[in-house]
């Protein structure tokens, strides 16, 4: 075995972008005078660490070429491969992560620049990381490098809310880690090596020992309820509601979109390159993690009044919706796995885009409301007669998410996540999530009725600032344009699943 | 590229969106600009039609055909063919009569810009339903209607309708509640039905590799084992069948035609239900035919109970706008079992049951409507009799209706019905041992028709004149305004009993291209 890996640095990019900035960060802030006023210059730096990030993503994608780098001499043992389905996940981080960042600049948890950017950066890096991970040791490693941080973001509120859902976060992340990690170990045991690929390639022998296919069949299911607890998947969801009513706002919302996306691709990344074989054993667990969430999700935040507690449960529904399809996995069709990857990343780009939009103008709204982040459901009486354009990107928001037209993105991810369960025949849980589409249109539906109504009181007039309508702008657009042309979100097919 | 009927699709949902996002429109303006959008509206479809006739050719007549979804193998497919374009008609003649309504009329409640909004987008979806041939858009085109009728009936519909403990049975919410009840009863039927059709179109489409309605109706099932089929037409029929609505699941519609303003119960009948019953034809009926002759029997046992049940609760309902909501399940009812006979004679009359209940209730609805803004009550017995003394012109136009939807021959009720029944006679091949019991149920529910209707002419129309009204001077004839709203609806529904050739002549020939039978259908 040779000593020194070769690195392709061309591959590794995206993540070196918002790395290298936040050891600017680092840099300027060591440097720096006392005293010098620093706010907007990391908050430039941040950026560019992104847009770079987002430039190294369309490069790629412009030279189409996908490339396999920390490779051992096993020809299918490569650490991180650069194809159509990591730049589609790295795309839709650094999106989601630019309109975090510009959400996140003007409210109280940025006070503290260095510390929130250096770990909002080092998050993303660890998400980017892991859409090109494809072995266990960097898929772990990633996933924690993408959610750890995020404990020190929520914790940044300094108090006992914020301490509270910063410990609730850590416990969390603890026995998600422990969890994950037997799973791996199992999954050496019985196949003897930790790449994704030849993991695949053991599995898939017809020689196979049966009591090997129990092991790996237990690890596999070990670690998908470790990456389950990041995607807040019931029962893995406890954590979900407090954290995000603890922590700040901006900070709730990167949990519920960098994040997310960190932990979905974990998941599909897992379950669609390295254990398509095992689909059979893991598929009716998953569908029925997957109706559990969507259900369990939606039951509660039909009973929610304050509007991040109301968010906090729909992401936990979504976050069903998105596992929805990779319950097909392993259905017999040949394509099925790749079938179910382009399904569960198309609902998740929708998603993501509809539930920022969401985010956005709550975070805006609670900036300016009496009642702060807690405020509830009445504060968006009359939104869109006194503050017509807030109101709109909600409320199209909403349909998005429920699923309504004029939201078309939402309706048309609902028939890309059914497809691949109505294909391999899973008649209860498609049944099941079909009725829960209902379930879900019920309190988005509330929410965006209350937009049009007669508001109370004299309307407060808004000073909205250059990044709050730089983030709800995009979000909003992406929702119009995925609308118009679904085919942008439908149409993720990640090539290339290796 | 024909422009015509995106433009027609178009227009309606643009001017919606502009109404929505431009501040400050009064409501007059509203009005006429919405108006205005539904008469050119109207002009499209009437020069779409005249485009896409004659109709004896298989395809529709006219077409547009582009890529939209190369994923999901979904394009934005458009047509019309003689079964869509008598709907695509009846579309655009309710939008503008519902938005001239407007005109002079206020609903009780709430802004018009909104109003109008919602309407012409509920005319846009629904003439995106009956064009679209592909599924997907099919059922993105069916679910646009349903935000802003749940819109309609939310914020604009009737909040002073007093509470109803008896029965004890089934009690009805007043105020307030009935409203909120009404709109959610309504949103939450029609998507639960909306997401099981969805499960039965994406098994379509995914045993068949293709979302296009015309490939579909050419390979008549193929591709399919009998299985999927029967699985995939209970799902769509299922899930179209509660917008319909087929008895057990037709309790949404009373409580929404009730409390929506005037133009809302009219668009409701009218166009919303015949989504449910257009579905069946275009697609639970072409697509899985073997699939639906299985569960035929069913479909036209439920039916028939649908037309049953509704005419029982007609015959003991006070309230006029509700009675006459049952009288539009007890009339769906026969347009289900026409479909489910699978035979000409059913299908074509399904087909004239769907336009002459359109016109017929949307006639009724206009005139009880009125009535009951003139007199804040729709109860029969409050209402009093002497109406024909009383308010004479309403009078007349109120009887009118009843005659027509009793199915008295020469007005257009009555066609469809005969036709519906001699079809479930003969439709002993799909429908069984159940096809003749049926037929004569159907023939006993007319009478039942005829009874309630008589009724409500015994209980209101004739009798010596109720002296409560006497001294309110609210309470005047009919306007001008509302006689020339009526006056299309009576025209068409005399033109249709003297003249039914010129509906069924369009229908026939797409109805037996759809069944693959030759010879002559009446």
């Amino acid at each position: 075995m040779n000593s020194v890996q070769a690195i392709d640095f061309s591959a590794v990019a995206p993540a070196a972008g918002p790395a290298l900035a936040l050891i600017v960060i680092l840099l300027v802030d060591a440097f720096a005078p006392r005293g010098a006023k620093l706010s907007r210059v990391h908050d430039l730096i941040a950026l560019l660490g992104l847009v770079g990030a987002g430039g190294a993503v369309a490069w790629l994608v412009r030279t189409d070429d996908p490339a396999a780098t920390l490779c051992s001499p096993d020809p299918l043992g490569c650490s991180y491969i650069s194809s159509g389905l990591t730049w589609t996940l790295q795309g839709l981080v650094v999106g989601a992560a630019v309109v975090c960042l510009m959400l996140a600049v003007d409210s109280d948890v940025a006070a503290d620049r260095t510390p929130h950017h250096v770990l909002f950066l080092t998050a993303t890096a660890g998400a980017l990381t892991l859409a090109g991970a494809r072995d266990l040791a960097t898929l772990v490693v990633a996933l924690e490098t993408a959610s750890l941080p995020v404990i020190g973001l929520v914790a940044l509120r300094r108090d006992a809310r914020g301490a509270q859902a910063g410990v609730t976060l850590l416990f969390t992340a603890v026995a998600s880690l422990g969890i994950m990690l037997s799973g791996v170990a199992l999954l050496l045991l019985s196949t003897g090596s930790l790449h994704l690929n030849r993991i695949a390639f053991v599995l898939s022998s017809p020689e196979l020992d049966h009591s090997v296919r129990a092991v790996a069949v237990l690890g596999t299911l070990l670690v998908v309820a470790g990456i389950g607890f990041k995607v807040s998947v019931v029962p893995f969801h406890w954590w979900t509601p407090d954290t995000y009513a603890g922590t700040s706002l901006p900070v709730a919302a990167f949990l519920g979109a960098v994040s997310k996306i960190a932990g979905v691709s974990a998941m599909v990344i897992f379950l669609t390159i390295g254990l398509p074989v095992l689909g059979d054993s893991s598929a009716p667990v998953l569908g029925a993690l997957a109706v559990l969430t969507i259900t369990v999700g939606n039951l509660v935040a039909l009973r929610q009044r304050i509007a991040v507690r109301l968010l906090a449960w729909s992401t936990v529904a979504q976050a069903g919706w998105v596992l929805l399809p990779l319950a097909a996995v392993g259905a017999s069709k040949p394509s099925a796995a790749r079938d179910a990857a382009a399904a569960s990343i198309g609902y998740l780009v929708a998603y993501v885009v509809a539930g920022l939009a969401a985010f956005g103008v709550v975070i805006v709204l609670a900036r300016r409301h009496p009642d702060g982040e807690q405020h509830s459901l009445q504060a968006y009486r009359g939104l869109a007669r006194t503050h017509p354009a807030a109101g709109i990107v909600l409320g199209f928001a909403l349909l998005c998410l429920a699923g309504l037209p004029p939201g078309v993105i939402g309706l048309v991810a609902k028939v890309v996540a059914l497809q691949p369960v109505v294909d391999a025949g899973m008649w209860p849980v498609a049944v099941l999530a079909a009725l829960n589409v209902a379930l879900g249109l019920i309190y988005y539906l509330r929410w965006a009725a209350l937009l049009v109504q007669q508001p109370e009181g004299e309307p407060r007039s808004w000073k909205v600032t250059p990044a709050e309508v730089l983030a709800l702008g995009a979000a909003c657009l992406a929702c119009v344009v995925l609308s118009a042309a679904p085919e942008l979100a439908a149409g993720i097919v990640p090539d290339m699943i290796r | 590229m024909n422009v015509l009927l995106p433009a027609m699709i178009g227009l309606p949902l643009a001017v919606a969106l502009l109404l929505l996002l431009v501040r400050g429109i009064s409501d007059g303006a509203a009005v006429r600009i919405a108006t205005g959008t539904a008469a050119v509206n109207l002009v499209l479809a009437v020069v779409a039609s005249v485009q896409a006739a004659p109709f004896d050719r298989s395809g529709p007549g006219l077409e547009v055909d582009a890529s939209w979804i190369p994923a999901l193998g979904v394009r934005a497919h458009l047509g019309m063919d003689g079964i869509s374009t008598p709907l695509v008609l009846l579309t655009a003649l309710m939008g503008l009569l519902v938005t001239a309504h407007a005109l002079r009329v206020r609903p009780s409640a709430g802004r018009l810009p909104g109003l109008m909004a919602c309407f012409l987008a509920v005319e846009g979806g629904a003439l995106a339903t009956f064009t679209s041939l592909d599924l997907v858009l099919f059922y993105i085109a069916f679910e646009v209607v349903l935000v802003p009728m749940w819109f309609v009936i939310a914020l604009w519909g009737d909040d002073k309708q007093p509470p109803r403990p008896r029965p004890r049975s089934t009690p009805l919410p007043g105020g307030q509640a009935a409203r909120t009840d009404a709109a959610w009863r309504f949103m939450l039927f029609t998507a639960v039905g909306s997401a099981i059709m969805l499960l039965g179109l994406l098994l379509v489409a995914l045993q068949t590799g293709t979302t296009d309605l015309v490939v579909l109706a050419d390979g008549a099932g193929a591709g399919m084992s009998h299985e999927t089929q029967v699985l995939a037409a209970s799902l769509i029929v299922l899930g179209l069948a509660v917008k319909a609505p087929m008895f057990p699941l037709h309790t949404w519609l009373p409580p929404a035609h009730t409390i929506a303003p005037t133009g809302g119960s009219m668009l409701l009948a009218a166009v919303l239900l015949k989504m449910g019953t257009y579905g069946l034809v275009r697609i639970a009926l072409p697509v899985a035919p073997e699939g639906f002759e299985t569960i035929a029997p069913a479909l036209g046992i439920l039916g028939m109970a649908g037309a049953v049940w509704g005419g029982l609760a007609c015959l003991v309902e006070r309230d006029l706008k509700r009675l006459i909501a049952f009288s539009s399940v007890a009339h769906m009812g026969f347009v289900l079992v026409g479909v489910a006979s699978m035979t000409p004679e059913g299908l074509q009359g399904a087909l004239f049951v769907n336009i002459a209940h359109g016109l017929i209730t949307g006639l009724l609805f206009l005139v009880v409507g009125s009535l009951k803004d003139r007199h804040h009550t729709a109860d029969l017995h409050v209402l009093g009799t002497g109406l024909r003394d009383r308010l004479p012109t309403m009078g007349w136009l109120l009887a009118l209706g009843c005659f027509a939807g009793l199915g008295l021959p020469g007005l257009a009720g009555f066609w469809g019905e005969l036709l519906a029944i001699v079809g479930t006679w003969g439709g002993e091949d799909a429908l069984g041992a159940t096809a003749r019991p049926l037929a004569v149920i159907g023939v006993v529910s007319t009478l039942i028709a005829s009874a309630y209707l008589l009724r409500v002419l015994w209980s209101i129309w004739h009798g010596p004149r109720e002296e409560r009204w006497r001294s309110d001077p609210d309470i005047t004839d009919a306007t001008a305004h509302e006689v020339a709203l009526a006056a299309p609806l009576v025209v068409a529904t005399v033109a249709l009993g003297l003249l039914p050739w010129l509906l069924l002549d369009i229908t026939g020939d797409a109805v037996r291209l759809l069944l693959g039978v030759g010879g002559v259908t009446p």
